[in-house]
C-alpha cells in the first residue's frame, strides 16, 4: 500500500515537473535572449487556458483541437506584446520588467473581470482514462503530459541546433552585439523567441488545466516555479530546465506528503535561495 | 559651473512655499474633514511612507523589488503579535519589529543582490508570495485566514492618548515627516550620490571602487525597515490584520504609486500615494476594473512618460516657458 502511494506520487511529481520544465524552457529562452524574466507569460498562461476552455465549451471543439487553439492564442499574445511594447523598452531593462509585470497583472484582472474568479472545470477525454501499471492507477492525462513534454524537449533541441533561425537564436543568446554584427536579423530572432515562449506556456496551460481547473489566479504559481526552474537549471539551458523542472516537481509532491502540505508552494523559494547562495549560475549554466 | 553638491545645498526659498502650504494643509485636515476622509488620509500617509522608502531602492539605486508590501505585512504582524501575545507596549514593539524586518531583508537581499540583472526582482517577487503563504498558514501565530484581532491603539505618551482618529492621524503625520526628512537627508548625502551612481552605471560604479552589493543591500534594508515600521503603525490603526491585505497586490500598488508620481524624486511617490489612495477609494464600486485600469495606466506611463507625474509637470513647464 505504501509503495503504491510512493509510485503515484512519483508519477504526479514527474507530470508536475514536466509542466514546470515547459514553462521554464519558454522563460529561459526569452530571458537569455532579451535579458528579461518575462512575467507576462503568467498572464498568457491564464488566457490560453481560457481559450482552450471556451473552444471546448462554446465551439464544441474536442480537447485535442483545443490545444492548438491555446497555442495560437499564446503565440499571438506573446508576439503582440513583444512587437507593441518590449521593443520600445529594450534600452531600459527595468522598464521592460515592470511592463512585463504590469501585463501579467492586466491579463489576470481582465480574466477576473470577464469570467469571474470562479474555477471552471475543463473537460478532457484523457482525464478519466485510467491506466494501470502493475496495479498502479495513472490518469492518461499524466501520460500525455509526459509524452508531450519529452517530444517537445527533443523538438526544441533539434530546432535550435539544426535550423538556421534556431542557430541564430542561440548565437543571440550568447552575444547580442556580435550576432547582430554577423548579419543575424535580430527582429526575426526576437519574434521567433517570443512565439516559442508563448507556445510553450500555452501548451503547459492546456495540458495541466484538465487536472486542476481554469481560474484567473492559475497563472501565478506556474510562473514562479518556471522562473525558479530557469535559475536552478542555468540561464539559457534546455536540459537544465528539464532537470530542474523534474527536481522541483518531485520535491514538491514528496515534500507535500512527508514535510508539509501547506508549504508545498514554498519549497521552490527555498530552492531559489539555496541556488543563489551555492550555485548562482545554476546546474547547467556557464559562469 | 555649479557642482551637484552646490545645487543641493542652495534650495531656493520659492521651492519651500508649496511644502509649507502642504504642511499646513496636513495639520488642519482633521479640523474640517469627516471621519472617512481622515481614515483615508491616514492610509494615504502610510502608503506615502511606503512609496518614499521604496523610491530609495528603485528610484535612486535603480533596483526593482516586488516585496515592499510583504515587509509592510511582516512589520504589521510582528508588532501586533508582540503587543497582543507577549505584552509589549506599542513603542517597545517597534524595535524588535525593525530588527526582524532588517535581518530578513538582509538574508533575502544578500544572495540576490550580489548578482546583477533580474535575479533580485524574481527573488523578491517570490518572497512576497512566500510571506503571504506564511501569514496564511501559521494559524497559531497569525490567526491565518480568520485574521488577527484584539490589537489595541498605542499606549498614551504623557497626556496624549491615541484612541481617537484625529490624534492617530497626527501620530502618523509625525511618523511620515520623520521618514521623509530621514530619506531626504539620506539621498542628499554622499550615500545618496553613491546610490545614484549605481543606478546610472553599476559596472562603472564598481570599477570606481564602490562595493555595489553592499550599498544596494543597504538601500534595500533601510527601505524594508521603514516599510516594516509603517506596517506597525497600520496594525495599530486598523486593528484587524488579514493576509490578503498584504498579498502581492499591495507590493504592485507600491510600485505603481512610485511610478505614477515619478521615481527617483522622493516627492513624486509621496504625491503619487495621495492620488492613488484617494482614486482607489473613489473607484471602490468597480474593484476588478480598478486593477485593470491601474495595470493599463502603468504600461502607458512606462511607454510615454517613464518619469511619472513629476516628469509630466516638468515637460508642461518647459512647454510654457518656450511659448512665453
Amino acid at each position: 500500500m505504501t509503495s503504491e502511494i510512493i509510485w503515484i506520487q512519483l508519477f504526479n511529481g514527474i507530470t508536475l515537473g514536466v509542466i514546470y520544465a515547459l514553462m521554464g524552457m519558454g522563460l529561459t529562452l526569452i530571458w537569455s535572449i532579451a535579458d528579461l524574466p518575462d512575467f507576462s507569460q503568467g498572464g498568457i498562461y491564464i488566457i490560453s487556458a481560457y481559450s482552450a476552455y471556451f473552444a471546448i465549451i462554446l465551439l464544441n471543439f474536442s480537447y485535442f483541437f483545443a490545444i492548438p487553439v491555446a497555442i495560437i492564442t499564446g503565440m499571438a499574445i506573446s508576439v503582440t506584446f513583444e512587437r507593441l511594447l518590449y521593443t520600445r523598452l529594450r534600452a531600459s531593462p527595468n522598464a521592460a520588467l515592470l511592463c512585463a509585470i504590469a501585463l501579467f497583472f492586466l491579463l489576470e484582472n481582465i480574466a477576473v473581470y470577464l469570467w469571474t474568479p470562479k474555477a471552471k472545470i475543463m473537460p478532457s477525454p484523457t482525464k478519466d482514462m485510467i491506466l494501470y501499471f502493475a496495479g498502479i492507477p495513472v490518469s492518461f492525462q499524466r501520460i500525455l503530459i509526459i509524452i508531450v513534454g519529452v517530444v517537445l524537449f527533443i523538438v526544441i533541441n533539434v530546432f535550435v541546433k539544426k535550423t538556421k533561425i534556431g542557430k541564430a537564436i542561440m548565437a543571440t543568446a550568447q552575444d547580442r552585439e556580435a550576432a547582430a554584427l554577423m548579419g543575424i536579423n535580430l527582429e526575426k530572432v526576437y519574434i521567433t523567441t517570443w512565439a516559442l515562449g508563448g507556445a510553450l506556456t500555452a501548451i503547459a496551460a492546456a495540458l495541466i488545466s484538465p487536472l486542476y481547473a481554469v481560474y484567473p489566479g492559475m497563472g501565478t504559481l506556474p510562473l514562479l516555479k518556471g522562473l525558479v526552474v530557469v535559475i536552478l537549471g542555468g540561464m539559457g539551458s534546455f536540459i537544465g530546465a528539464l532537470v530542474a523542472g523534474l527536481i522541483l516537481g518531485l520535491i514538491e509532491t514528496f515534500g507535500s506528503v512527508y514535510i508539509s502540505v501547506a508549504y508545498q508552494h514554498g519549497f521552490a523559494f527555498i530552492i531559489l535561495l539555496l541556488t543563489l547562495v551555492i550555485r548562482p549560475q545554476g546546474l547547467f549554466g556557464r559562469r | 559651473m555649479k557642482t551637484i553638491e552646490d545645487r543641493i545645498k542652495t534650495v531656493p526659498p520659492t521651492k519651500l512655499i508649496p511644502l509649507i502650504i502642504f504642511a499646513i494643509l496636513m495639520i488642519i485636515v482633521p479640523v474640517f474633514a469627516s471621519g472617512y476622509i481622515l481614515f483615508v488620509a491616514v492610509l494615504a500617509l502610510l502608503y506615502a511612507s511606503l512609496a518614499a522608502s521604496y523610491d530609495l531602492l528603485f528610484g535612486y539605486t535603480g533596483q526593482l523589488s516586488f516585496c515592499h508590501g510583504a515587509f509592510y505585512g511582516i512589520g504589521a504582524y510582528t508588532a501586533a503579535i508582540l503587543t497582543v501575545r507577549f505584552g509589549f507596549t506599542f513603542w517597545e514593539a517597534l524595535i524588535p519589529t525593525c530588527l526582524l524586518v532588517g535581518v530578513l531583508a538582509t538574508i533575502i537581499g544578500y544572495p540576490a543582490l550580489r548578482l546583477r540583472g533580474a535575479y533580485f526582482a524574481v527573488t523578491t517577487f517570490f518572497l512576497a508570495h512566500f510571506i503571504y503563504l506564511i501569514l496564511l498558514n501559521e494559524v497559531e501565530l497569525t490567526g491565518g485566514p480568520l485574521g488577527f484581532r484584539g490589537i489595541n491603539p498605542p499606549e498614551p505618551i504623557g497626556f496624549i492618548s491615541f484612541d481617537s482618529l484625529s490624534t492617530y492621524y497626527y501620530l502618523v503625520v509625525v511618523f511620515f515627516i520623520i521618514v521623509v526628512l530621514f530619506l531626504y537627508t539620506l539621498v542628499n548625502s554622499n550615500l545618496g550620490l553613491i546610490l545614484i551612481s549605481i543606478r546610472e552605471d553599476e559596472v562603472l560604479a564598481e570599477s570606481m571602487g564602490i562595493n555595489t552589493a553592499v550599498y544596494k543591500l543597504l538601500a534595500f534594508v533601510i527601505g524594508a525597515v521603514i516599510a516594516g515600521l509603517a506596517g506597525a503603525f497600520f496594525a495599530h490603526f486598523f486593528r484587524l490584520l488579514h493576509p490578503t491585505t498584504f498579498s502581492w497586490l499591495l507590493s504592485e500598488m507600491v510600485v505603481i504609486i512610485t511610478l505614477v508620481g515619478g521615481a527617483g524624486t522622493l516627492i513624486g511617490p509621496i504625491f503619487g500615494a495621495g492620488i492613488v489612495t484617494f482614486l482607489l477609494e473613489f473607484l471602490r464600486f468597480a474593484p476588478e476594473l480598478r486593477y485593470v485600469g491601474w495595470a493599463a495606466a502603468l504600461i502607458v506611463i512606462l511607454i510615454f512618460e517613464p518619469k511619472g507625474l513629476i516628469g509630466l509637470l516638468e515637460r508642461v513647464r518647459a512647454q510654457i516657458k518656450k511659448k512665453g
